[in-house]
């Protein structure tokens, strides 16, 4: 009986294909990032790439930590859901560097919010800015208690 | 001159090929260990992507349309200038219905001139027209099912295990699939780095135990940011959902968003 040999040319076909196939896997395994797939479809370290952006705001507590007074008085007045940095502007450099001076606050912060709008909530403080007395916010209220006069 | 073209000419460089490609990882690992020996990667390390799933509740009875949101976000993620926003604020503005006709409202107008980081002042329809009117935050809605993910044809954008949906900018071609994908309309191409640009979720300040810049600068509280893997007793969030009921915007998609609504009109989308 004649023993099966196989064609030269499915041979070469087998081979090829087989070179093809290993190649890709070669370089897919060399070429794929570590951590792709790590969570899921995308590679993992882009998570800790995008969290190592430095912050810009450094929140209210990081204020409260040598502001104790303000905070305090704050915490009592109709103000007390506004941030520090809602009208202080972004302090981060000062509240890590005390030696860094804190940016001013702009003069028209008040109307920003308290200017009306027909637009804005019927629950909220709105003053008409020409019907109100024409001076300065803070000659009659005090930022920190809105309520007060100074 | 012609080319040798023989077997050990073709053996040789095949083999040089090959050995090229085998020092591949060995420089990578060696790259990686300078890289890690040299520059201290500002990413916090005690951070577990998979123990945290975060939430976003947006009170639209609460905005009072400041902005200062919108600016907020453009500071602290170094959004470029010009009209790009990865939140802003939108002003809807419902006017009355017309004289002798059986409607119960009139128009609706939107606007949100520079995605109102500079504040609302004025109208521009008159007061006496206006049947209804409010302010709505708008950000990435953190979809459950993100159609921006399914489109991206390099795996460039992602979702988080802890719900954010981020982009990896170093593997983003810019080509704007996931732009026109969003129905939200929350993502952008950067005119800086030509690549998709959206809402982080602030992740580098929520991976630091900060609340997004948004939500510690929103003065009326409309933003309530919360961990639903690890509520408090008295977490606003629990408390936004026991006193109110929310939504969701264009639920009929079936995007499963992560943004829930409280106080919205039909209108907004």
């Amino acid at each position: 009986m004649r023993r099966f040999r196989l064609p030269p040319q499915i041979l070469r076909l087998v081979l090829l294909t087989l070179a093809i196939v290993g190649s890709y896997l070669v370089a897919r395994t060399l070429l794929t990032p570590q951590s792709f797939g790590q969570y899921g479809w995308y590679r993992g370290d882009a998570l800790g790439e995008i969290a190592s952006r430095t912050p810009v705001f450094a929140g209210a507590k990081a204020c409260a930590e040598c502001h104790t007074d303000v905070a305090q008085k704050l915490a009592h007045s109709e103000h007390k859901t506004v941030a520090c940095e809602a009208c202080h502007g972004a302090n981060r450099e000062h509240a890590f560097n005390h030696d860094v001076a804190p940016l001013k606050v702009p003069d028209s912060y008040c109307l920003r919010c308290h200017e009306a709008n027909p637009s804005r909530p019927k629950w909220f403080k709105q003053i008409v800015v020409k019907e109100h007395y024409g001076v300065t916010c803070t000659d009659c209220h005090l930022p920190h208690q809105p309520t007060q006069t100074p | 001159m012609k080319t040798q073209l023989n077997r050990r000419y073709a053996l040789v460089r095949l083999g040089a090929a090959i050995a090229g490609v085998l020092t591949l990882p060995v420089a990578r690992k060696a790259k990686a260990a300078v890289q890690n020996f040299f520059v201290s990667s500002g990413a916090p390390k005690d951070y577990d992507a998979t123990e945290h799933k975060w939430l976003m509740c947006l009170d639209a009875t609460k905005c009072i349309g400041c902005g200062l949101c919108a600016e907020a976000c453009k500071k602290e993620n170094d959004v470029p200038p010009g009209p790009y926003y990865r939140t802003w604020v939108e002003r809807y503005i419902i006017t009355k219905p017309k004289p002798g006709s059986s409607d119960t409202r009139g128009e609706t107008l939107v606007d949100s001139p520079d995605g109102g980081m500079h504040g609302f002042s004025g109208c521009p329809v008159p007061t006496a027209q206006i049947e209804q009117s409010f302010f709505v935050p708008k950000l990435c809605n953190l979809c459950e099912n993100p159609p921006c993910v399914q489109v991206c044809p390099v795996g460039a954008t992602f979702k988080a295990p802890d719900g954010a949906v981020l982009i990896d900018k170093t593997y983003c071609l810019g080509c704007g699939f996931c732009i026109q994908a969003c129905p939200y309309g929350a993502r952008f191409l950067s005119p800086v780095t030509h690549t998709a640009e959206k809402c982080t979720l602030c992740y580098h300040r929520t991976t630091r135990g900060l609340k997004p810049a948004c939500v510690e600068i929103c003065p009326a509280q409309a933003r309530i940011f919360g961990d639903l893997k690890n509520l408090t007793p008295d977490d606003p969030l629990r408390q936004f959902y026991e006193n109110n009921r929310t939504q969701v915007l264009k639920p009929h998609l079936g995007t499963v968003p992560r943004v829930l609504y409280a106080g919205l009109d039909e209108e907004v989308r």
